[in-house]
């Protein structure tokens, strides 16, 4: 029972890495970009929900809803000020421009927020604590479900816009052949804003949700980060569904490794990682990402 | 990495700015004092911008000696909660400031790289809020050493004190004394796995341990079924604090209830448990310092029951633990510059230290006494966060309810089982 009990918690698990990979994998597919500041713009996100939460005494699934529009702005500036310019120069400069976004990002959090952890576990009250009971061993919890179906919607709404809308049709364009793809006349840098300002939106959903489920801080980005990178890793970069079953491969691994002994359960989840760029695929992975 | 970019970004103009160099006039006495003021740990620096307040005031009249009236001078740094941060504004205090005596506070992370960096300086240091054992072993002392270092010294509880809290507390509450812990893969963790978990054993508590679990583990489901299985009725932990509300929202979910849910190293200030909203309510603790301590700050005079009034008064704040050590680190050090045959002269100051006895508001302080040369063990009590009573500024209480090792703090309340 605890197996099985281990396999349905690392599944809702699983639904917030997908989540925080989503809008990594978006990029990544859009534009051949690893977005290091992903999970310091998930944060941000979540700070700008627990500003409207707090000022408001709103529910953070209230305060979401002006954040998230203005987290799309966000992106949107992001790339056209910062990310398009980077882009012009080779594959690498866009690298180092979003680790250094990365760590402005972060002191900027500490020097309006200064370094106190924050939960918003509290504010949403019966959410964060409640469950279906099936059995003595194994409960459901109402977060992990929540969490788990925000995450399909919004892989499912991704994915579909992405093959049945002329929006998706230019995405899926630009990201085959930029070049060609403006000689038909789909502008590329604005198809990439979109593509930015749809991440950094759906990182702050993540980031929302993060902050819902533990606590978060302004240095919390980072770890956020690495899982959601290994969870593009496993499920393949750049592809959408991909993306969802990496999430959940990579939380069930690491409640499985739990199960086994505790301390296996970060290290289990980074094997599966490690296994899956070591195979005839991540290689595949590798090479293709090498030229773009 | 990105930590270690920033930190290193930061640091640079404080060469620039440091004063003038090493041997700073014979009539200022300069005293260096580090703590995580930002970062992960930045709860325990909270209220050091007020002691700072208190004790330059009390020093602005400098400090006579010997005859000698000499002008001390407070410089204050940050930590960042980051050892390689601590080590070197540690390093800037000692080489561009030249300080004649370090003060440090607050978790291993910041104290130890300030305590090493001023063992190898050979300039004295006194600390304070590292379990000892943490400190002491922690920084390299072999068991049985009883004078491992020459220049730094520390005062603070240790494990043995915190077996006394919870040996006292628990009985409180009828219970199967099965404990369940959560002890986590770090110094803290496993420190305490080694030396606690022998001595609740002994007492007849079946020590539940599922194993070392690394921190910032994001689904802790598989020791919720473990102690749910094995019907643990007492809980502890040592967490970081970010894991143990992911815990304990998750404990929730899962449906365990511990009858003694005993948080250690998270839970010890009101904000932390506020975060936690109603399931915080009830959760047991431990103190190292609260307002009804029956003690005096020998360098400001203010008694305990005072400093935090004035703390929540003028801060507007609820008082934390963190003011009594704080505190206490400024009476320690006046009391020894006042006890050095010469302030200025590194080896007269720490043999002042060695033999130093002061009174703080966490208690009489007497090095030369305690468990070894360099530490003076302190008390640390049991307790309970409750629901603050109706017309209270605050949501919380904290509310002692046993006093072994120190019997003169009087015991507000006894332990209740946890409901929430």
């Amino acid at each position: 029972m605890n197996w099985i009990n281990a396999i349905v918690q690392g599944v809702f698990l699983g639904g917030l890495y997908a989540l925080f990979a989503c809008g990594l994998s978006l990029i990544f597919g859009v534009m051949r970009i690893i977005n290091l500041a992903h999970g310091d713009l998930a944060v941000a996100g979540a700070f700008g929900v627990w500003v409207v939460a707090t000022r408001a005494h709103l529910s953070p699934f209230i305060a979401l809803l002006p954040v998230l529009p203005v987290m799309l702005l966000l992106g949107f500036t992001l790339h056209r000020t910062v990310l398009a310019r980077s882009l012009r120069s080779g594959p690498l400069t866009p690298l180092l421009t979003t680790f250094g976004l990365a760590i402005v990002i972060q002191n900027a959090l500490l020097q309006v927020f200064s370094p106190d952890v924050h939960s918003l576990g509290s504010l949403t009250g019966s959410v964060s604590t409640g469950s279906w009971r099936l059995t003595s061993q194994l409960s459901v919890p109402y977060l992990g479900v929540l969490i788990l179906a925000v995450a399909i919607i919004v892989l499912g709404t991704l994915q579909f816009t992405l093959q049945h809308t002329a929006f998706g049709r230019e995405m899926r364009a630009t990201a085959q052949d930029p070049e060609t793809a403006g000689l038909v006349g789909v502008p590329a840098s604005l198809v990439y804003a979109r593509a930015t300002a749809i991440a950094v939106a759906t990182a702050a959903l993540a980031g929302t949700f993060l902050a819902i489920h533990s606590t978060f801080d302004p240095s919390s980005g980072p770890t956020q980060l690495i899982f959601a990178f290994e969870a593009v890793v496993i499920g393949g970069l750049g592809s959408i569904w991909g993306t969802l079953f990496g999430g959940i491969v990579l939380g069930i691994a690491q409640t499985i490794g739990a199960t086994v002994d505790p301390q296996y359960s970060i290290l289990a989840g980074h094997l599966v990682f490690l296994v899956v760029l070591a195979s005839p695929r991540g290689r595949f992975m590798a090479a293709r990402s090498a030229t773009p | 990495m990105i930590k270690l970019l920033g930190a290193t970004a930061v640091a640079g103009p404080a060469i620039l700015r440091g004063t003038t160099g090493k041997a700073a006039p014979s009539n200022i006495i300069k005293i260096g004092f580090v703590s995580p003021r930002t970062g992960p740990a930045a709860g325990f620096g909270e209220p050091d911008g007020y002691v700072l307040g208190l004790a330059r005031q009390a020093l602005a009249g400098g400090l006579t000696i010997g005859g000698k009236n000499y002008q001390v001078q407070v410089i204050d740094k940050d930590s960042q909660s980051n050892p390689q941060r601590g080590a070197q504004v540690a390093n800037d205090l000692i080489n561009a400031d030249g300080i004649d005596l370090m003060l440090t506070t607050s978790t291993p992370e910041t104290v130890n790289p300030v305590s090493d960096a001023c063992e190898a300086s050979g300039i004295p240091c006194i600390s304070a809020v590292v379990p000892w054992e943490a400190w002491y072993y922690g920084r390299g002392a072999k068991p049985g050493q009883q004078d491992a270092y020459k220049y730094t010294y520390h005062f603070c509880f240790g494990v043995e004190q915190v077996y006394l809290a919870y040996s006292h507390l628990w009985p409180q509450v009828p219970t199967n004394k099965k404990i369940g812990v959560m002890w986590p893969n770090d110094s803290d963790g496993n420190a305490i796995r080694r030396e606690l978990g022998p001595l609740l054993a002994k007492d007849g508590y079946i020590v539940v341990d599922p194993g070392a679990y690394t921190d910032g583990t994001n689904d802790y489901s598989s020791q919720i079924a473990k102690f749910k299985g094995e019907d643990c009725e007492i809980f502890n932990t040592f967490p970081i604090p970010s894991d143990f509300v992911t815990f304990w929202q998750q404990a929730a979910q899962q449906g365990y209830k511990p009858k003694i849910a005993q948080i250690a190293k998270t839970g010890l200030f009101p904000s932390q448990v506020e975060a936690l909203g109603p399931i915080g309510v009830g959760l047991a603790s431990a103190t190292y310092w609260a307002p009804s301590f029956p003690y005096t700050s020998s360098l400001t005079n203010i008694s305990s029951k005072d400093l935090a009034t004035n703390y929540q008064n003028s801060v507007r704040k609820q008082w934390t633990q963190q003011l009594g050590p704080s505190m206490a680190l400024f009476d320690a050090a006046a009391a020894a510059l006042k006890g050095a045959s010469d302030p200025k002269d590194k080896t007269a100051l720490v043999k002042a230290i060695s033999t130093l006895e002061v009174e703080t508001p966490v208690g009489r302080l007497h090095w030369g006494t305690g468990p070894n040369a360099n530490v003076v063990a302190t008390s640390f009590l049991g307790g309970q966060w409750v629901q603050a009573q109706a017309g209270s500024n605050y949501k919380l209480d904290f509310v002692i309810c046993e006093n072994a090792s120190d019997p003169n703090v009087p015991v507000a309340g006894q332990l209740r089982a946890w409901t929430a």
